[in-house]
């Protein structure tokens, strides 16, 4: 195809756009609405998941080693756990450490660093980190098997709360995309059969002076994908824009449970790029399906 | 140029069979100015179809340009379409666009470059007479001027073969001498003219000036044929054999 030819006919699906301005508002619209829910799934979603790592990287476990154990066999322990393949880190706690630790948080209202120090009650343990907490439950049972341990302490709960939390919102996600994929399918074929309709003498005429099925699809093409990139980008602007303010928000205001869930949300930095690709792809495939189907049906070319 | 081979096309209803064209053979040389004569119902639309590829026959071949129409791949029908150039009855301008526009959209569509199109179309619309009044959209202009701006867009493109559907169908009778004329005048230069009417009166005053072939269609059949005495004869013998009266123009 000639340059001259290429720049003709995207001028024309940009002018069919405009002559149809109500009905491309009204796709665009629509496609816009879609994209904005579907990016909100998104971001939801990407926080979820950034609880959950969090979650996992807080959730340390804690190997109580039998009282009877020597020095010797409970720094044998400690190899052996950090042998467990999935877990990330075995750090000792002594019973001196624990006692100062609690005695720096109480230490308005008594020193127990001079009270006990002279018999000190408190256990020397390993705290444990794991990298996946799905596999929590099989790491703590393979920890206990082992030699000279007494008891594993492990916050189950939570972990498999944010699990289940973040299996729901994935399914929720992905259900939204496909519905309103769907959907904008539909309402960019309604446009085109339209705009189709409106140009069908222009398209007879067309077909009988030569112009090849190719030719006459492609301002089609041009209108279709138009729409779906400016809903694009106009969403783009809306959900990053609208995300970017949420995220100072929360910043400025934390509060406790903002805290236990790691006191911020995923910075914009690293989510926009997948967002305003996301959309860019939405659109435009969708828009290229949508605009395939309807002149399919109806160009009869 | 136009060869038509034993062509039969039956259109099948429901339950009824309906042939349009019943054994059609005849030749149109490179060049030639021919007349398809005949009433309505005696085959003309579908003789006009098949040229331009809206349908295909039933039975037997049609060339053009020694290409069979009936083998031809879907994909290259386009490219064998910008060989001809077609005048309609109804003119098929589109209303929107400027006298220009309505040429240089023709030419567009069939990948001609920018320069191209802004040298031919003046030129094409010169020929006609029309090319003082470019910018003016069809609606402003009276059927006869409109026919010539369809006429300019058939020739834009430079053919070898221009076919026309009941040209003067929708044109005062005064004007429809100067668009035949237009015809006649392009057939100097040696492009063929097919011009299918059922108007007689106007195509014998033509052809007895211009001494153009008419090719007169009834029932289907070939009924006469000035370029072959023969034709008639047969005809008139085969209506009488099956008990009809041969229809005569």
């Amino acid at each position: 195809m000639r340059f001259s030819s290429f720049t003709y006919l995207v001028g024309q699906g940009l002018h069919s756009m405009k002559a149809n301005r109500l009905m491309t508002l009204a796709s665009m619209g629509v496609l816009t609405v879609c994209m904005i829910l579907v990016g909100t799934a998104f971001l939801f979603g990407v926080n979820v998941d950034a609880v959950v790592q969090y979650m996992g990287s807080q959730n340390e476990s804690y190997v109580y080693p039998a009282e009877e154990a020597t020095d010797e066999q409970i720094q044998a322990l400690g190899d052996q756990i950090a042998a467990v393949p999935g877990v990330s880190e075995v750090v000792f706690v002594s019973r001196e450490e624990v006692l100062s630790q609690w005695d720096s948080m109480l230490s308005e209202y008594t020193s127990l660093y001079s009270a006990l120090s002279e018999d000190n009650p408190m256990p020397q343990m390993f705290r444990v980190s794991v990298q996946d907490v799905g596999q929590m439950q099989s790491i703590v049972e393979q920890i206990q098997a082992l030699p000279n341990v007494d008891e594993v302490s492990a916050a189950f709960d939570t972990a498999s709360t944010f699990l289940s939390l973040q299996r729901v919102v994935n399914y929720i996600c992905i259900g939204l995309v496909l519905v309103l994929a769907l959907v904008s399918i539909v309402v960019i074929s309604n446009t085109i059969r339209i705009t189709v309709f409106a140009r069908r003498k222009e398209i007879a005429i067309m077909k009988l002076v030569g112009a090849t099925n190719g030719f006459i699809r492609f301002p089609f093409f041009v209108e279709g994908t138009a729409s779906g990139l400016l809903a694009a980008a106009i969403s783009s602007g809306i959900v990053c824009g609208a995300y970017y303010a949420l995220y100072r928000w929360y910043l400025e205001h934390p509060t406790n449970i903002g805290q236990l869930f790691g006191g911020t949300l995923v910075p914009l930095q690293q989510v926009w790029y997948f967002v305003v690709g996301g959309f860019v792809v939405f659109g435009f495939v969708l828009c290229g399906i949508g605009t395939a189907t309807s002149i399919r049906k109806h160009l009869n070319v | 140029m136009i060869q038509f081979e034993h062509v039969t096309k039956v259109y099948e209803t429901q339950n009824d069979e309906n042939v349009a064209l019943d054994d059609i053979s005849l030749h149109i040389e490179e060049g030639e100015f021919v007349f398809v004569l005949g009433h309505s119902g005696a085959g003309k639309s579908t003789f006009l179809k098949l040229m331009l590829m809206e349908e295909k026959p039933t039975e037997g071949r049609v060339f053009i340009n020694g290409q069979d129409l009936t083998r031809l791949r879907r994909r290259k029908v386009p490219y064998m379409r910008r060989q001809m150039g077609v005048v309609f009855q109804d003119f098929r301008l589109i209303p929107t666009m400027t006298v220009y526009e309505n040429v240089a959209f023709a030419m567009r569509v069939t990948n001609i470059s920018t320069k191209t199109i802004k040298n031919r179309v003046p030129f094409a619309l010169s020929l006609v007479g029309l090319e003082d009044k470019m910018d003016r959209l069809p609606d402003e202009l009276s059927g006869g001027e409109q026919q010539r701006v369809a006429v300019a867009r058939a020739l834009a493109h430079g053919p070898k073969l221009i076919i026309a559907d009941e040209p003067t169908g929708n044109i005062d009778p005064e004007l429809s001498m100067d668009i035949m004329q237009l015809f006649e005048a392009i057939n100097k230069v040696h492009i063929t003219v097919v011009v299918v009417t059922h108007e007689h009166e106007l195509v014998q005053k033509l052809a007895g000036k211009y001494h153009n072939r008419v090719i007169t269609l009834a029932h289907g059949q070939v009924a006469a044929d000035t370029a072959h005495p023969g034709v008639a004869q047969q005809y008139e013998a085969r209506m009488r054999a099956m008990g009809m009266e041969p229809v005569l123009l």
